[in-house]
């Protein structure tokens, strides 16, 4: 085994090992920034693979598309969510399975549980509410008495608050969330089902792909340089498939747009406050502004 | 030649399996369009890795990735403009608040 | 010369060149209020940092800048790695630097660094689309993406004689990439620097030392795209590279002073509204040209 034969075999590994950590970590972790980050890491990882099986293009292309998509697409987790850092349940380590603790743990090992809280102050104090709701929750599930539940349980909405106030704003779906933890996490009670279903078909196609004979595999190296021969046959052969994708994009920005433009359905009750101020526009005031223009000119 | 076919498919089978954990999974809208986005680089690489070993001189394989890539970065902004919609009506992306619109 | 050599020339490039346009910079720039890289007096909060998400930031966007160096053409021979897709490797690779901006700003974990980072992912939006545009004019033209292609197919005449459209619209969407005067967002002195800020000690020098040396490089980039790259008589063909950046980095840093500062949601109506309209047009504009035959033969 000579040196090339060893690098290559590295960078398989490492390209391999990136994307499947990648991707693993993206399922698992609760912090939504770090699960956009580690499914970058699991694009990156595949344009790697991509570069190694000699498509050079193609994966400077997937690392090009994703590292743009996936900064967007934190951006918007970062507005939608209630706890885009992950930091509700960073306090509560014992609602994770192991792979999820350490996904979202392993990687922030300082006894402070909450390094990706947004909140600019008392970052202790809700921290210490979490704490204590949770292991109220533990101990006495549903039926514990009012009283320390009710201390509890404004802590806890006080530590939304500060969530809230930072990270989306959206205060008052958050404020009755006192008593249902599962709520605060990413995943959804089916999660055990999905991971056995996830498992067995993992493990039917490595039985697929292990027992199957070999596919017949042609010996030659193709060109490096295939970006010549990608563009000369994006525009001869596939022309139809290429213009089609173009279109594709096309009506997909128009699509956006027309979904994300604020001033249709004004029945909606989030579109009151624009609908509210585009009703009385400004024609009160330039009505006698003219006429006063005008005794000024005269 | 040190690195077989099927050591390529098998971490493209295995991304597979989280994507779909992901899919069936995760709760907020922004997830599962994450897993979709997985599920679809699963079959890239693929594709990749058959046209590679199987017909390096044709070049389709690469001109159907482009497609995929493509299809997936459409996929992505409308599903996020869909979600800025939701995200207006009802201040919440998780899916299970939109059961509903079932049947 | 191995491979070791070539790490090393280039590094050493890097680093003259990013103290050069350091200089450059803070001549052009003295006193002035909003001027970049003079913040840094806020209060940091150390120990609420992300431990990994935040030093990993100055990491990827120096080897940003220094993966983009590779590709870059000092003379004849004297370039990295002549890459077959270098233009497209070198666009490719620079975004690392908007990832290393939004993984410190989350990481660091203040409001301003965070918003820093918001407004860097939203700046990324506002100027990749109009930069590929400008870009592929020389690509048509030279009809290769490789960097030294492109400065050999300018031997008769220079694209900007040829582009102008092209070239002002790489000036505009330059100054967005390499975050200067018109373009600062996200490190404006409204966010008290964003991650410069944040950042001390060897952290804080990584930075500097990569965004100056991103602003080298896409100067250097569109010498090499627009002015003829190493070519020109009489002096030794990389004194040529080094005047043609110098004269694009004071054409650019001195032009940008000359346009009040813009908001990110205005730079993303500039991009949307403007740039990309002329940036189609000017690829139909050269697609014309190559037609009527105008330009490099062969």
């Amino acid at each position: 085994m000579n040196v090339e034969q060893t690098a290559v075999l590295v960078a398989f590994g490492l390209c391999a090992f990136l994307a499947l950590a990648g991707a693993l970590g993206m399922a698992t972790t609760m912090s939504m920034f770090r699960s956009g980050i580690f499914l970058m890491a699991s694009f990156i990882g595949v344009g790697g693979l991509f570069i190694l099986l000699a498509a050079d293009l193609m994966g400077l292309l997937q690392i090009m598309m994703y590292i743009g998509g996936m900064l967007v697409m934190i951006l918007f987790m970062v507005l939608f969510m209630h706890d885009p850092g992950g930091s509700m349940m960073a306090g509560m380590p014992d609602m994770m399975s192991p792979i999820e603790r350490f996904f979202s743990r392993g990687l922030q090992p300082e006894p402070e549980p909450e390094p990706d809280e947004k909140a600019d102050d008392d970052t202790g104090s809700s921290l210490k509410e979490d704490a204590g709701h949770d292991a109220m929750n533990r101990d006495e599930m549903d039926h514990a008495d009012k009283a320390a539940g009710h201390g509890s349980h404004g802590g806890m909405d006080h530590a939304h608050m500060d969530h809230g106030s930072t990270s989306c704003g959206d205060m008052d779906k958050m404020g009755d969330m006192g008593g249902m933890d599962m709520d605060m996490s990413m995943v959804t009670p089916v999660r055990p089902v999905a991971a056995w279903g996830a498992a067995a078909i993992g493990i039917g196609l490595f039985a697929l792909l292990l027992l199957r004979p070999d596919w017949p595999v042609a010996g030659q190296h193709p060109n490096p340089d295939s970006a010549r021969a990608v563009g000369m046959m994006l525009m001869h052969k596939y022309m139809i498939a290429f213009e089609g994708a173009g279109f594709l994009i096309l009506l997909g920005i128009f699509g956006a747009v027309f979904l994300a433009r604020t001033n249709q359905h004004a029945e909606a009750p989030g579109r009151a406050l624009p609908v509210a101020r585009r009703e009385d526009p400004p024609p009160a005031e330039s009505g006698p502004a003219p006429g006063h223009e005008e005794g000024k000119w005269s | 030649m040190t690195i077989p076919l099927t050591a390529y498919l098998l971490v493209s089978a295995a991304l597979f399996a989280i994507g779909v954990y992901t899919v069936v999974a995760q709760r907020s809208a922004v997830m599962i369009l994450m897993g979709i986005e997985l599920l679809l680089n699963a079959a890239g690489l693929n594709v990749i890795a058959f046209w590679r070993f199987v017909q390096p001189d044709d070049y389709s394989g690469q001109i159907f990735l482009i497609m995929l890539v493509t299809v997936g970065a459409v996929e992505m902004a409308v599903g996020l403009a869909i979600m800025l919609l939701l995200y207006r009506q009802r201040k919440d992306v998780q899916v299970d608040s939109y059961t509903e619109l079932k049947g | 010369m191995g491979i070791a050599g070539k790490t090393l020339l280039v590094t050493l490039a890097l680093l003259a060149g990013a103290w050069v346009s350091g200089r450059i910079e803070r001549v052009l720039m003295r006193g002035e209020p909003g001027a970049m890289h003079q913040a840094g007096t806020a209060a940091v909060h150390l120990g609420r940092r992300d431990r990994w998400l935040y030093p990993i930031g100055p990491a990827v966007a120096l080897a940003a800048v220094l993966l983009g160096a590779v590709v870059m053409p000092f003379g004849p021979a004297l370039v990295g790695e002549d890459l077959q897709i270098g233009v497209f490797y070198f666009i490719v690779v620079i975004d690392f630097a908007v990832l290393g901006i939004a993984l410190s700003g989350w990481g660091a974990n203040t409001g301003h660094a965070v918003e820093a980072c918001y407004r860097a992912v939203a700046q990324l939006v506002a100027y990749v689309v109009p930069l590929g545009m400008a870009v592929v004019g020389t690509i048509m033209m030279a009809k290769s993406l490789s960097t030294t292609r492109i400065v050999e197919a300018q031997q008769g005449v220079w694209f900007i004689v040829l582009q102008p459209l092209g070239f002002a619209l790489y000036l505009v969407t330059g100054l967005m990439q390499c975050y200067r005067a018109p373009f600062l967002e996200p490190f404006a002195d409204s966010v008290v620097g964003g991650v410069l800020g944040v950042s001390t000690g060897p952290e804080a020098l990584i930075w500097r030392l990569a965004l100056s040396g991103l602003l080298l490089l896409v100067a250097a980039m569109g010498a090499v795209l627009f002015l003829g790259g190493w070519s020109g008589p009489w002096l030794p063909a990389p004194l040529w590279m080094a005047l043609k950046t110098l004269g694009l980095m004071i054409l650019m840093l001195a032009g940008g002073r000359m346009v009040r500062p813009l908001s990110v949601a205005r730079m993303l109506g500039l991009s949307w509204k403007v740039l990309i309209p002329l940036g189609l047009a000017n690829v139909l504009l050269v697609g014309g040209l190559i037609l009527l035959k105008i330009g490099p033969t062969g």
